[in-house]
């Protein structure tokens, strides 16, 4: 039997690929995995549309320290595994495939849209991104500035930076776990402000020119692929401020761009925007050519 | 120990506005704790002191008693409560001689001392009117919290020492905390009635019993010595040392005598003293002074000229040779009134000895020559007591005491007290820079406050500012610094103590440090279970009362109550229910504390991955040996301290690897626990990024063990190896802190896992003829002797004996009705001791980690290493 690892697109309950829901439909059991991301409806819709009422929600204790119990029962019927956008982007779900194939159990994955693609309507090509990083919330004894050097890289190298922002569902509160005990914070998602913010204290911390705050063009999108989506181009000082309603939030910093780029782009820019596009090659470590 | 107070003719009537007025003369404040081991006459000796002394008036204080006692205090004859009293003393000495002041300073102090003379009163203000704050603490070991508090807010200690009894264990530990505490002491050789009446020692016997006290004091004052405190050694020659009887209220320093004697022999009051004391000799045939007894039939001086008139007179009186003692009388310039000379006996005696040297002038004067004031103590105190730069704003008028209007201000909260208004309760504490003011801005700083942080920090107005008599309190404008006073309010923000400023930048006064611990718990629950909101309530307001005592509810839902020791427990218990709940409860036999260690190196490199797989550790435990255990907690090393001085030490004394020293990333629990984590990795990126989060792993697993969820002892965890995601957000605290956890539980477990238990020092003193009993008692409860001492002069013997916490509950009353009341157990918490068998292969450990297990509601069975370790 096998463990369909099902993408379910980044909108609501309908983003679901026609196989996809054949397989759900015809699966024994259904697990939804509610904490790397979020569709913009719930759990009820989602039974409504696949004409079942048994989907088990599987919160981040229950995908990592009980992943038995999805990928285990797929040994004697069809489990799918729900996961929002696609399972093989932005997730980390490569540990429950290893260990399911482990087991003799057959993994299969359906495709979806994934923030990793659909971030190209704002006109970026998707060619000219390098890593990925991911911004995690700062606290006021962990501000971790690892992300740093990769974004330098990238734009050493003249590539688009895609900042996945942090999302905290279920996180415990730490203080009380020192103690013994376990409660819960709610659920937080990073703004693009936030995440503004967080990137020029980092500039700010290490100095090292990765990007400047106030000239540097970066493009903020809150809820890719839904209606209601949002993006607004400008420098990070300007995005800090920027209004993008509710989550989820990403941030691309961008390299060098292309005219046509620049182009597509035009119409998301803040009004008056300070924001300067780097000089063709003047990332590039092209040697002691001047 | 009766508290039966009279009401003395003289008594002045001193006002509130009165002692405000003097608390400006910072010169002239004495600020002292009493303090000795328990039932050598402290709370007796200090009403004395508040006889002779003009306390606030019994008008102004709306008929209040001045040392305001608990019930139970006069029941049980000891106390249990620090209590502070101010007195009023006026002592014909120039002020400026005694504080050392300038010329400037003199010029202020007098303008100061002239505004106030200006004031209408029936007590004249002059400069030499003293305001002397006194605490009478406890002497029983269960309260040393109490005497930690106290000391606190004073800088002098009258340090009161039986004359039979001679320095015994509680004194050592009270002298030990007030010399680190940066207190000045001053000795009292108490209780020198009973050495006369009761011993009937003579002259040169009584002599050698005073010397034996000071001497012991002066040991304990050496080893502790502080070179910033200056010579402490306590010196009859030098006036620090009186010798009396609080309970018939006489006293005598040797500058009383010496003042008579010098006009005698023409000889000054100074060199007079040293004649006084040690081996001087008065040669009455040649009329001379010598220090060569060489034919052996001449009287020490001290024994001639002081204890030999003394014990003649006591035998005169009690052996009712009248016309002796009359004679005598006169002799002393002592009159007695009409009715004073149909006394015979004690009461006379008594009589006689408080008209000759009544103690409350010789104790005063003493305290008043020989205390610091709080301008002179604070110079080297502020070093001992703050926290922040030395040289900042606020460090710098603490150490000037600078009470001028826009001073930074400084106050420490040591303690609460319960005001009538149930629940609620006076910060009570010492302002230590500044004037702390009603309605001031003010922020309140909790003791876990870092500058900079957001956290235990409330920034208020201060709602009332008050005086603090007892029970008795009187709403003052402000109280300048030197001086002890409560606050109205700060309860609401504050545990137990805190510090409260005005500058941004000022840092919190060092958190007290308690020479016990509560070791001894009860789990407690209402008789009528709807009161277990009240039980709740309760546990809080208790929790607040006392310095020490703990109160929390565990993971089973059981609400304990931690505290220091047996009688302890009791009067917790007994406050609980009388005065925070008003209902019973019901009280589980007492639980023990008991801590996690392992006793060798783990015997493989154990790994833990994150929930999300993508991050390892791998982690070595190793056991850290008892001295360096020790030695953190005395903090000589400490999670504060420079890692390069700190690392050097550790390898100079500890053995251990220079670099390795250098790298410890933790202390736990509570960061500054006796357990290390040592970060031995190399090379490892991001490494730095999981700090934090490892750190907070190490925290939780130090504060409940995997054995039975008991606080982990003497471990080390060497950070051996680590592998991480590349991506901050799958490396956060979610994901490393329970690793570090399970990590650190199962390298603990595979390095021979073990229970410590707390075991009590016993200090009995028992009559020689029922010592085999107490052999026997101690025998039962897996106790042993392990040193017998016999009193001098007495059959009194003091035994010394180890006794496991877990089998003392009930001692106190077995050892009393097994030797019929004559055996005196005081126990202290003394060391961690292995338990005997191993964890896996059965024996006492096993059982009592299965015990402390089902107690707490843990999943039964001792946990296996499996569910700890990962494979790779």
């Amino acid at each position: 039997m096998v463990l369909y690892i099902i993408g379910l697109g980044l909108h609501d309950e309908k983003d679901v690929t026609v196989r996809g829901l054949e397989l759900i439909k015809s699966s024994d059991k259904v697990f939804l995995e509610a904490y790397t991301s979020v569709l913009s409806v719930g759990k009820e819709r989602l039974e409504a549309f696949y004409g079942r009422d048994d989907i088990i929600v599987a919160d981040r204790d229950y995908v990592e320290c009980q992943a038995e119990n999805i990928y285990l029962p797929a040994k004697d019927g069809n489990v799918s595994f729900l996961v929002v956008g696609d399972p093989v982007c932005a997730t980390t779900h490569s540990d429950i495939m290893i260990r399911a194939r482990e087991v003799g159990v057959k993994v299969e994955v359906v495709h979806n849209a994934s923030a990793m693609g659909a971030v190209g309507c704002c006109g970026l090509q998707l060619y000219n991104f390098g890593q990925t990083v991911s911004i995690p919330y700062f606290d006021d004894n962990w501000r971790p500035t690892s992300f740093y050097p990769r974004i330098k890289y990238n734009r050493m190298g003249g590539m688009h930076t895609l900042c996945l922002l942090d999302i905290k569902v279920k996180e415990p509160d730490f203080e009380a776990m020192k103690r013994g005990k376990i409660v819960y914070l709610p659920p937080r998602f990073m703004l693009v402000n936030e995440s503004a913010e967080q990137l020029i204290e980092a500039e700010d911390i290490r100095k090292g020119g990765a990007y400047i705050p106030n000239k540097t063009l970066c493009v903020g999108l809150a809820r890719l692929g839904q209606p209601d989506q949002c993006i607004i181009a400008g420098t990070l000082e300007e995005l800090k401020e920027a209004d993008f309603g509710k989550p989820l939030h990403c941030l691309v910093i961008c390299g060098e761009v292309h005219e046509m780029e620049l182009e597509a782009l035009r119409p998301y820019l803040i009004e008056n925007s300070t924001f300067e596009i780097d000089a063709e090659g003047s990332l590039f470590d092209r040697g002691e050519t001047d | 120990m009766q508290q039966t107070h009279k009401q003395s003719d003289k008594m002045v009537n001193f006002s509130v506005d009165q002692m405000r007025a003097i608390m400006d003369l910072k010169h002239n404040i004495r600020s002292m704790s009493v303090i000795a081991h328990v039932d050598h006459g402290k709370t007796t000796l200090t009403d004395s002191l508040v006889q002779k002394a003009g306390i606030i008036s019994a008008k102004a204080a709306g008929g209040m008693r001045y040392t305001d006692t608990r019930k139970d205090e006069a029941e049980r004859g000891i106390t249990i409560k620090s209590t502070g009293i101010s007195m009023f003393f006026e002592y014909d000495i120039k002020a400026g001689e005694v504080a050392g002041l300038s010329e400037e300073e003199e010029a202020a102090q007098k303008a100061a001392v002239e505004e106030l003379m200006e004031a209408e009163s029936n007590v004249k203000i002059s400069e030499n009117s003293y305001l002397i704050n006194l605490i009478d603490s406890p002497g029983h070991v269960d309260f040393s919290s109490e005497v930690t508090a106290a000391l606190r807010v004073t800088d002098g200690a009258l340090v009161v020492v039986d004359t039979i009894d001679g320095v015994c264990v509680q004194t050592e530990t009270v002298l030990r905390q007030a010399i680190s505490e940066r207190v000045r002491p001053v000795l009292m050789v108490n209780k020198v009635d009973r050495a006369l009446l009761e011993l009937q020692l003579p002259a040169e016997e009584l002599y050698q019993a005073f010397c034996r006290s000071i001497e012991s004091v002066n040991v304990i004052v050496a080893m502790y010595n502080d070179e910033a405190l200056g010579d402490v050694q306590v010196d009859p020659t030098k006036g620090t040392v009186a010798f009396g009887s609080g309970l018939h209220q006489w006293a005598f320093t040797l500058k009383r005598f010496a003042k008579t004697y010098g006009q005698k022999f023409n000889v000054p009051e100074d060199k007079m003293m040293g004649k006084l004391w040690g081996d001087w000799y008065f040669d009455p045939e040649r009329k001379v002074w010598t220090s060569q007894n060489k034919d052996g039939n001449l009287e020490r001086a001290f024994c001639q000229f002081i204890a030999t008139p003394i014990t003649t007179l006591f035998e005169a009186i009690m052996a009712e040779k009248h016309g002796k003692v009359k004679k005598m009388l006169s002799a002393i310039g002592v009159e007695l009134k009409a009715d004073e000379k149909e006394l015979t006996g004690k009461a006379l005696l008594k009589r006689v000895m408080q008209k000759w040297l009544p103690a409350g002038d010789t104790v005063l004067e003493m305290i008043v020559l020989h205390l610091p004031s709080p301008a002179v103590a604070q110079k080297y105190r502020v070093d001992t007591l703050y926290n922040g730069p030395l040289d900042d704003a606020t460090a710098t008028a603490i150490r000037n005491c600078d009470t001028s209007d826009n001073a930074p201000l400084c106050m420490y909260i040591s303690k609460m007290v319960p005001t009538s208004d149930k629940g609620r309760f006076y910060g009570f504490g010492r302002v230590f820079s500044g004037k702390i003011a009603t309605g001031q801005k003010v922020r309140i700083l909790g003791p876990n406050y870092t500058p900079g942080k957001k956290t235990d920090i409330w920034v208020k107005n201060i709602q009332r500012t008050v005086i603090m008599m007892g029970r008795y309190t009187e709403q003052v404008a402000d109280i300048p610094a030197g001086n002890t006073c409560a606050l109205v309010g700060v309860d609401q923000y504050l545990l137990k103590s805190g510090t409260i400023v005005t500058e941004e930048d000022a840092h919190t006064i060092k958190t007290m440090k308690f020479s016990v611990s509560p070791v001894v718990r009860c789990a407690v629950e209402p008789k009528n279970s709807a009161d277990l909101p009240k039980l709740v309530e309760g546990m809080k307001r208790l929790a607040k009362s006392d310095p020490m005592v703990l109160c929390y509810t565990e993971e089973s839902g059981e609400h304990i109550i931690a505290c220091s020791g047996e009688l302890h427990m009791e009067i917790c218990l007994q406050d609980l229910q009388q005065d925070f709940m008003g209902t019973e409860v019901k009280v589980s036999d007492p639980v023990v504390s008991f801590r996690e260690t392992c006793n060798a190196k783990s015997n493989q490199t154990c790994l833990a991955k994150s929930a999300n797989k993508h991050n390892r550790l791998f982690v070595e435990a190793d056991t850290l040996g008892p001295e360096l255990c020790t030695a953190i907690d005395e903090g000589d090393i400490n999670a504060g301290a420079d890692a390069k001085i700190q690392g050097r030490k550790m390898a100079d004394e500890y053995g251990w690897d220079v670099t390795e020293a250098r790298k410890i990333w933790a202390f736990g629990p509570e960061g500054t626990g006796p357990n290390l984590f040592v970060d031995t990795t190399k090379g490892v990126n991001y490494l730095i990024e999981i700090k934090e989060s490892v750190v907070g792993g190490f925290a939780w697993a130090t504060q409940n063990g995997p054995l039975c969820e008991e606080q982990m002892r003497g471990c080390r965890f060497n950070l051996m190896d680590v592998t991480l995601h590349a991506d901050a957000i799958h490396r956060g605290m979610g994901q490393i802190m329970p690793t570090a956890r399970r990590v650190c539980f199962s390298s603990m477990m595979t390095a021979e896992p073990n229970l410590l238990e707390p075991v009590y020092l016993c200090n009995i003193s028992v009559p020689q003829d029922a010592m085999g009993n107490v052999y026997g008692v101690l025998t039962q409860r897996r106790g042993h002797v392990f040193s017998e001492e016999q009193r001098p002069g007495t059959p009194q013997m003091t035994l010394l004996a180890y006794l496991p916490v877990m089998e003392s509950f009930g001692f106190t009353a077995d050892l009393r009705s097994n030797t019929g009341g004559k055996a005196f157990p005081q126990c202290s918490f003394d060391h961690w001791e292995p338990m005997t068998g191993t964890v896996y292969g059965g024996g006492k450990v096993a059982e009592t980690i299965l015990a402390v297990r089902k107690r707490k509601g843990l999943k039964e069975g001792i946990p296996e290493i499996a569910q700890y370790l990962d494979k790779l």
